[in-house]
């Protein structure tokens, strides 16, 4: 990986102090069926969002799931520069930031791997709720940039570019919503943390273990994004699937409630400047 | 239209990564060469090659599909890097699927050298390859996954579509499934979406054509192995 040379490394041979801590080994539910934080198996995390954060974006939203932060802002659309490039319908780009602070180990300015995965992912899932084809030659630019990550990030980053999307006025079919879920044996962990989440290099000898992330519309009953890792069985994910939904339908209660207001809070101002100029 | 992929894995000792001191690695590379499609030339396969090892990174990354531990030979100082190289040669379609077949083969005619660690006096070790060059291991690879790809054309889903399908389709489910038929990774990629019913009878497919497609590959390996054919040239 090419190493960032404006910045003062540590001396070569140098290792994180995480590496020496050793490992807790909890349990992710104790006895009385709770999780680390209080809650039960298939309880979401409180959400806060709030549109038009971002005065200069087209349009803005800020998601918060306790400690997991997220902003998103949309740009344009705007013509496309290169003629090779164009195409009748319109064209999304995406670009998934980690904050450097954001994570335990410290993130690179330049994007990693993981980082320009999940932004094909962002695209991927944001590219059936948008009418593209009212963009023709032009392009949308969404930038998701997470500033903490405890967990489920791609979930909130997804809620968080869909919300940001409408705050900007783009034609959309549905909103989308996106949840995160973690399964240990017969574990069922809905929209889980950081330590909750799965993670490939802790040894998972027996059972079915993984991580699920389903983007939802859910007016339109479509699945825009399916990320499932892990080891699990065809019925597995779609018992997980279902639990999925029903836990997006709940996030779309919140998101449609925050969208209202926002517009109302729109409609207040428009209404204000209106009678300004008339005085 | 044919799908031409090659793989190679080479092995070297390297230094294990600091968060996993007594696993082996394994790294991904893919290459899209300008052979298999003008736009690929400079730059231009980069996307491509990128959502192509991010997809078997992901289908190899539970720790159960290729015991990494098994290539560990100084826990904390030196483990087996086990490079996967990618070549894309011609694309008719199910990439992907191409890709994580021959994988897979690459894996199971790998060799490791067989590797002795000797301890000095002083304490430090010195590993010492075998001089034998038939002295070797072969990796364990029962449950490496396949990936099976099912398009969505209209409202009918197509395993291993051909070029043109993939043009009339919009949305793709990619499942990587082992031989015993668990699913290690599963994606929706393409602009288009999916109904949640539908998902069910895909990933049944999905998982039926997987544990096929693993008997049938594995029996193709070994048939290859144990004959020896006059061969003239390298494609025939």
């Amino acid at each position: 990986m090419p190493l960032d040379g404006k910045r003062i490394c540590g001396p070569e041979g140098t290792k994180s102090p995480l590496l020496f801590i050793p490992k807790k080994q909890t349990n992710l539910l104790d006895d009385n069926r709770k999780r680390t934080d209080g809650r039960h198996a298939e309880d979401l995390r409180p959400l806060f969002l709030r549109l038009g954060i971002n005065s200069q974006a087209r349009g803005s939203a800020y998601i918060e799931m306790n400690r997991t932060k997220v902003v998103a802002t949309v740009y344009g659309p705007r013509e496309i520069q290169r003629r090779r490039e164009f195409d009748m319908k319109g064209q999304l780009l995406c670009e998934f930031k980690f904050a450097p602070f954001s994570c335990k180990v410290r993130r690179q300015y330049q994007p990693d791997n993981e980082e320009k995965a999940l932004s094909s992912v962002l695209r991927e899932t944001l590219e059936p709720v948008v009418c593209l084809h009212k963009f023709p030659k032009s392009r949308v630019d969404i930038f998701v940039l997470v500033l903490e990550n405890d967990g489920s990030a791609l979930a909130a980053a997804i809620t968080c570019a869909g919300a940001a999307l409408v705050d900007a006025g783009i034609d959309m079919y549905d909103v989308v919503i996106g949840c995160g879920l973690r399964q240990d044996e017969a574990t069922t962990l809905v929209d889980p943390v950081y330590e909750e989440e799965y993670r490939p290099e802790d040894n998972h000898q027996s059972g079915e273990h993984g991580n699920m992330v389903l983007g939802f519309m859910p007016l339109l009953q479509q699945v825009a994004a399916l990320q499932c890792d892990g080891e699990l069985q065809p019925k597995t994910v779609s018992a997980a699937l279902g639990m999925l939904m029903e836990s997006c339908y709940g996030i779309y209660s919140i998101v449609q409630e925050c969208l209202t207001e926002s517009l109302k809070n729109k409609l207040k101002k428009r209404e204000k400047d209106v009678t300004k100029v008339i005085s | 239209a044919n799908t031409d992929v090659l793989v190679g894995v080479k092995a070297e000792l390297d230094a294990p990564e600091s968060s996993q001191p007594n696993r082996g690695r394994l790294e991904f590379f893919v290459d899209c060469t300008a052979n298999a499609d003008p736009e690929f030339e400079g730059r231009g396969g980069e996307d491509l090659a990128l959502g192509i090892s991010s997809a078997l990174s992901q289908a190899f990354s539970s720790s159960n599909c290729l015991d990494l531990c098994s290539l560990c030979v100084l826990p904390g100082q030196q483990v087996w890097l086990l490079y996967v190289d990618v070549l894309i040669l011609e694309c008719g379609g199910s990439l992907l699927d191409a890709v994580s077949l021959a994988v897979k083969a690459a894996l199971m005619n790998t060799k490791i050298p067989a590797v002795t660690v000797n301890t000095t006096e002083e304490g430090s070790s010195e590993i010492e390859v075998s001089d034998d060059p038939y002295d070797v291991n072969n990796l364990e690879v029962s449950k490496v996954p396949c990936i099976v790809t099912l398009t969505r054309v209209g409202h009918q889903f197509v395993v291993d579509a051909t070029k043109e399908e993939q043009a009339c389709s919009i949305g793709h489910l990619s499942v990587a499934v082992t031989e015993s038929g668990s699913l290690t990774a599963v994606r929706k990629t393409g602009s288009g979406s999916l109904h949640p019913e539908s998902i069910l009878d895909i990933l049944q497919t999905a998982q039926e054509i997987g544990i096929n497609l693993n008997q049938q590959l594995v029996e193709k390996v070994k048939l290859e192995s144990s004959v020896k054919k006059d061969r003239r040239g390298f494609l025939t």
